[in-house]
This record gives C-alpha cells, structure tokens and sequence, in this order.
C-alpha cells in the first residue's frame, strides 16, 4: 500500500446473487482525503463499503484498510480492523434503551477502555457533535439530525483513522443534512479520511469533494464542469 | 473485559427482553422440576424394592446331632454371598409355627415333627442366578434335607427393577433432551430480541466472545433462578402436597437421605443447562449476524 493510502483496493471482483458487482476494479483512499462515491441505487455502493469492514469478502483481488488485509485477515482480527473503522450508516442503528451518553460509552467499554476515560473520550466527542448537553436524552427524543450526530460520535468515540459513512443523510430533511455534511467536513479537516456513499447529488455540489462514481461494476473520477459532473479523463 | 461490565449488561437483559427470559426461565423451571420429580420417585422406588429384595434362605435339615448341625453352618458360611445364618432347632420351629398357625394346630404342633433349620441371609445385590447355584451348592451339603426360597419374587423383582431403571433413565433422557432444544431455542429468541445491540456491538468493534459473554452470563442467571424455583416447588411437592392429598404414598425421602444432594443436583444442571444453551445459541447467532443486517 503507498504510504498516503489508507484504503486501496486491487483486482476487486464481487458477485452478488448472479450478479457482477464490482469488476476488477482498483481504487485508493488517501490520508485525510474525503470521497464521495456515487450511483444509481442498488449498483453496489454499499456493498463496496461492506468489503472494507469486512462483512463480506470479494471473489477476487485485495482489499487494504490501514494495515490490515482485509480479505485475508482471521475472523478473529476482524473486530481490530473494525475499531480503526468508525461506521455510520442511514438507518442509525442507536440502542433506544440507554441514553445518548451509553450509546457512545458503549463503543468505548466493548473495546476494554477504563471508565474514567470512556467519560472522558464520551464528553469530549459528544462536545465535538455539539451534543454534549443532550447527553441524558433518549434516542426517541432526539431529531433525526441529532440521532446521527450520537452515531457520528459514536462512530468518533475510538478515534479511527477512516469514517465510513453510508448515505448518513439519506433519512434527514435539508436542514440535518446541511449539519451533518458540516460536521463531516469538520472532522476532515481534523485529518480523519471520509468515504461517503450518497446519491444526493444536491449534497456532492455544495460540499465538492473528490468523487468516485460507480457504474456497471467499474469505478469512474469524476469533476464539476458547470452544473455537470463529467468523468476525468 | 470489564466484569462490571458484561455483569451490568448480563442482568439488564431481563429488563429488556422480558418476554423471551421468562418462556427461557420457565422452559427451563419444567424440565429441572420434571427431572427432580423423576430423580426423588425413583430413588424412593428403587431403594423400596431393594428392601424387599432381600433374601432369605431357608436349609431343612435331616435329624442329627450338634456337632454336624455345627458342621453344616461352618459350610454355609464359608459362602461368599451369605451374609448371616441363624439356627432353629425343631423347638423352636415348632414354638413358631404355633405362633403363626394358632391355637387350633397345639396338638399337632406338640407331635414335634417340624424338622431343624438355617435361615440365611443373602447379599441383596446378588442376582437370581447366583442365589440359584448357592442354593444347589448348600443342597449338596451333606445333612441337608430341603432348601426353600421365594424364586419367583426375586425373579420377578429382578425383571422389574431393571425395567424401572430402563424406563426412569429413558425418561430422564428423554426430559433432558427435551429441555436441552428448549432451552437452546428459548435463548436463541432471547438472543434473537437484542439482534440490534449485537450489530452495535460488531459495528463498533467488539469481538465474539465479548460479545457473547453477557449473554452467558445471563443465561447463568436464568438457569440459577429456573434451579431454584424447581427446588422449591420440589420441596412444597414432597413436603406439603403428597402428605395431604396423597397421604397413602407416605414419605418420599430426600435421595441419600440428605437434602443437598437432590438440590444441588437440580440447581448445578439448571445453570449448566443455562450456561450450555446461551453459550451454543450466542455462538451461532452471533457468528451468523452481519452489521449490514
């Protein structure tokens, strides 16, 4: 893997269901950077990022996140690979029976970490989310917004070097939304590279970043020319 | 691993799967009870028959004197099986059989004609075909007229017996396996019922036996709670409800007479049943559930 990238995929074939998904593609993360990877729907986005946390693994080809090779690595080093991954999906995966501070504790003492950190680590990120004094509310008492905020702090809580985020504003009015990206372009800029599937290409526009779209099992760069996304070439 | 921790989360799951723990702590309270049932009945059956098992022999002699009577005893007792012999010389036969037989037969009785006799005692444990070859041996004993003993009812105790344990360990195999499926699949929904928290719980890192360790904990506890309310409903069972509705049964003792045994018995296969079927149900779910649903 180059010394800037932190997610690099080689030769990545992946079938689903009959179905060609990804077809012998490459592609590199680097350090800090922040992508957007676009398509239709059902094309395989998340199926891309599911490689990456290794819910599933490809048929053929690497896949490279941080140090780990991840389609070769042991079931039993799948949760380390998982703590340098901070994941934050659409539907936002909360636990409605503890609070906003439990729900970001909890990825903290699953890791072993000593309470008198995890109420630090907790505060600190809550504070970074701007959610700090919302931190004894239950999930079903917060917005959308805020329920993805919790899980981006969640998400934060063991300061991964990655933020895999799929479709993070794809259940939130433009307002949420607007915060969301605002925050994800936040943490950034703090250094910690973002890998974004969305289809709101509203979203790609006002916040333009790098962005990657997928289509019939390839990869294609992408580039604002006006109005238009147009492929690199 | 916090043990505070997984404790904390281990109890919490009462509250928050309440309906699966309960059909888990009762399918769980129904088998312990069926099989401290079985386990008490049993016992009691089968030290109630070895009491009537035990044998007694009866060796008639011919007339003779002290010395061969002597001598016949020595052989007898030179046997390996038995375990006692006593003497009844025809007096005493005859002061007996008035006892048993009545006024009516004095005169009869007075003729003196009721030969000497051994009764002896046989190791209960022997089986029908040790006591058979005894019982030829001693007949072969020289003095020796007639040896008596009830063939048929050690026999037929014999057959039973091994029929009742057949029967008591069939069923008890059959509660335990019954118990073991129910129990697995109970938890499974309990398991089941906290599939997000799982997912969380992969997505932030946490490895399986993390994971899973809450859940063994809290099938422990279940076990724990199921071994004790069949322990209890055992003891109001035996203690209470037979001695009242059922007085002709009388007392259905505690096995080994000591109370531990049976309550230690239930209680540890309770929790090892707990602990067994969370530990095989969280495994497997565990191993079979994805982040991405």
């Amino acid at each position: 893997m180059s010394e800037t990238s932190v997610i690099e995929l080689r030769n990545v074939s992946l079938s689903f269901e009959n179905r060609r998904v990804l077809n012998n593609i490459d592609f590199k993360l680097h350090n800090g950077e922040f992508t957007y990877l676009i398509g239709a729907t059902g094309i395989g986005k998340s199926s891309f990022l599911k490689l990456l946390y290794r819910d599933i693994v490809p048929d053929t080809g690497t896949v490279r996140v941080t140090d780990y090779p991840v389609n070769k690595i042991s079931m039993k080093e799948v949760p380390m690979l998982r703590r340098r991954l901070g994941i934050v999906f659409q539907d936002f995966q909360l636990l409605q029976d503890r609070n906003v501070f439990d729900n970001v504790a909890f990825a903290l003492q699953v890791t072993g970490e000593k309470p008198k950190f995890v109420k630090q680590r907790v505060l600190e990120v809550l504070t970074m989310v701007g959610l700090s004094h919302r931190r004894k509310h239950m999930p079903k008492d917060l917005s959308g917004g805020e329920q993805q905020r919790v899980v981006i702090a969640r998400a934060l809580a063991n300061e991964p070097r990655i933020l895999l985020a799929d479709e993070p504003t794809g259940n939130l009015d433009p307002g949420a939304s607007k915060s969301i990206m605002d925050l994800l372009k936040q943490i950034n800029n703090r250094g910690m590279a973002v890998l974004m599937v969305t289809h709101d290409y509203a979203l790609v526009k006002k916040y333009p970043f790098r962005t990657v779209r997928m289509i019939e099992g390839s990869l294609q760069e992408l580039q604002w020319k006006g109005d238009k996304l147009v492929p690199v070439k | 691993m916090s043990l505070k921790y997984v404790i904390k989360e281990g109890t919490a799951g009462f509250k928050r799967a309440k309906l699966a723990v309960t059909t888990s702590i009762f399918s769980l309270f129904i088998a312990v009870l069926l099989l401290g049932i079985l386990g008490r009945v049993s016992y009691n059956v089968y030290t109630q028959a070895m009491s009537l098992k035990e044998i007694q022999i009866e060796v008639f002699l011919f007339d003779m004197d002290e010395r061969s009577v002597e001598e016949v005893r020595n052989q007898i007792e030179g046997e390996e099986l038995v375990t006692n012999v006593v003497y009844i010389s025809k007096d005493s036969a005859s002061v007996i059989a008035a006892k048993e037989l009545g006024a009516g037969v004095t005169e009869l009785i007075e003729l003196n004609f009721l030969p000497a006799s051994f009764k002896v005692e046989v190791n209960t444990d022997s089986g029908s075909e040790l006591v058979e070859s005894l019982a030829s041996r001693i007949q072969n004993i020289r003095g020796v007229d007639e040896v008596e003993y009830n063939r048929a009812l050690l026999k037929a105790l014999e057959s039973n017996l091994s029929i009742f344990s057949l029967i008591g360990s069939g069923l008890g195999i059959l509660i335990l396996l019954a118990a073991v499926v129910l129990v697995y699949n109970t938890i499974r929904l309990t398991i089941y019922a906290k599939k997000d928290l799982i997912r969380a719980m992969k997505l932030v890192g946490a490895t399986n036996g993390f994971i899973r360790s809450p859940f063994i904990v809290e099938g422990i506890i279940q076990g724990l709670i199921a071994g004790t309310l069949a322990v209890l409903s055992v003891f109001a069972i035996f203690e209470f409800l037979v001695p009242i509705y059922i007085p002709d049964v009388g007392i259905v003792a505690w096995p080994f007479g000591r109370w531990y045994f049976l309550v230690g018995a239930m209680v540890g296969l309770s929790v090892l049943m707990g602990w067994w079927g969370s530990r095989l149900a969280s495994r497997k779910y565990i191993a079979e559930t994805y982040i991405s649903g």
